[in-house]
């Protein structure tokens, strides 16, 4: 039996709207990125805690950059990204790094893959 | 109403969707819309939990709704929703008018070719599984596009690789689509699959030919009953161009 031509675009449009109706079937798990320090300076009941809201960590790659600008930086012990909530938890020594330095870090401008550089991450706010 | 016209209707809606996402409306990327996302998604899933950098629940359900949509009616997506497939079906006919002489390419260089849309998803999904990042999307077309060239920051290689492409389409028709589209080497299965396929009636075709001409693939729908290659996308271009009534039909076969 021949099926009318018009068929396609029903099922097309038909499993489109399905498609975007189901995404809530997909919920995003949270997403983090978590480093420790081998080599923090001072000791560990010294350190500080400092939660950080940056703008431009959104997924899972983003975090692990973020958190990758810290792997070799004196006096931070731990770091962990979350990029579900867009904020980064830092243990630092004050004694050998200050907020305004780890905030430094993060808004330094990266260098593209075309030769430009551009501030990717932007502290909205230090507590 | 000719087929055609309500299927480039609906090509011109997602395009201008699209690009109205693109300049920054709505609460989505126009990323977010992408099956082949799903697939990238997918490892990171399976293996963390968590979705692959700029890509979301909505790129899987999409996907998923791809599946179905092949499963039943072949790639209709790639000719009635992507806009990829759009924009090549659109340079391979200004390629006709301004291109001098037909370039034809034989079935086995073809064939060979066509190989290359699954390295082409190899490189894609082995890079993106590695990384946790799309590091390839620089050389999407759909990316390219859409993002105005990555927002600007897509270097020198991205405009080589995107004129490579335009020139391709321009000679050989689906340029982009027959040989290295890895959302298309990833249905192809699927594809093989599905149900509603184009069967030409032996009594009342004169083989005149036209079906093959139409097609944007290339396909010859008269050298068979039923269509089954994994390319047709049921574009439906050779039952409008077939010159005998009920030849060319849709029908269900497994």
């Amino acid at each position: 039996m021949n099926i009318s031509k018009y068929i396609i675009p029903v099922l097309v449009l038909s499993t489109m709207f399905g498609g975007y109706f189901l995404r809530h079937a997909f919920t995003q798990p949270t997403t983090s990125a978590i480093f420790e320090s081998s080599q923090s300076g001072g000791n560990l009941e010294d350190n500080l805690t400092l939660t950080c809201k940056v703008q431009g960590v959104k997924c899972k790659g983003t975090a692990n950059f973020f958190t990758k600008l810290y792997t070799d930086i004196a006096g931070i012990s731990t770091l962990e990204t979350v990029a579900s909530d867009h904020k980064a938890v830092f243990t630092y020594n004050p004694k050998v790094i200050s907020p305004d330095d780890i905030r430094a870090i993060m808004e330094k401008p990266i260098r593209l893959n075309n030769g430009s550089t551009k501030q990717i991450f932007t502290c909205l706010e230090m507590k | 109403m000719k087929i055609r016209y309500l299927r480039w209707s609906l090509l011109t809606v997602v395009v201008g969707a699209l690009t109205w996402m693109a300049l920054g409306n709505g609460e989505r990327s126009f990323e977010a819309y992408c099956p082949f996302g799903g697939i990238e998604s997918l490892y990171g899933l399976f293996r963390e939990g968590q979705f692959t950098c700029a890509l979301g629940p909505l790129n899987l359900s999409m996907l998923v709704a791809i599946l179905v949509l092949t499963l039943l009616a072949k790639k209709a997506f790639c000719s009635w929703v992507c806009p990829i497939g759009f924009l090549g079906e659109l340079l391979s006919k200004i390629g006709i008018k301004i291109v001098p002489g037909k370039f034809q390419i034989s079935e086995s260089v073809n064939r060979w070719f066509k190989l290359l849309r699954y390295i082409s998803l190899a490189a894609v999904l082995f890079f993106t599984y590695r990384t946790g990042e799309l590091i390839l999307r620089g050389y999407d077309p759909f990316y390219a596009i859409f993002s105005g060239m990555g927002h600007g920051t897509l270097g020198n290689v991205t405009i080589l690789v995107m004129s490579l492409i335009a020139i391709g389409s321009l000679v050989i028709p689906m340029f982009f689509c027959r040989y290295l589209c890895p959302l298309g080497a990833a249905l192809d299965p699927f594809s093989k699959l599905g149900l509603i396929k184009i069967c030409r009636n032996e009594e009342t075709c004169i083989e005149c030919g036209e079906c093959q001409t139409a097609c944007p693939h290339g396909l010859a729908p008269q050298d068979t009953i039923f269509l089954r290659d994994s390319d047709c996308t049921n574009c439906l271009e050779c039952v409008e161009a077939c010159p005998e009534e009920e030849t060319l039909n849709l029908k269900l076969k497994l």
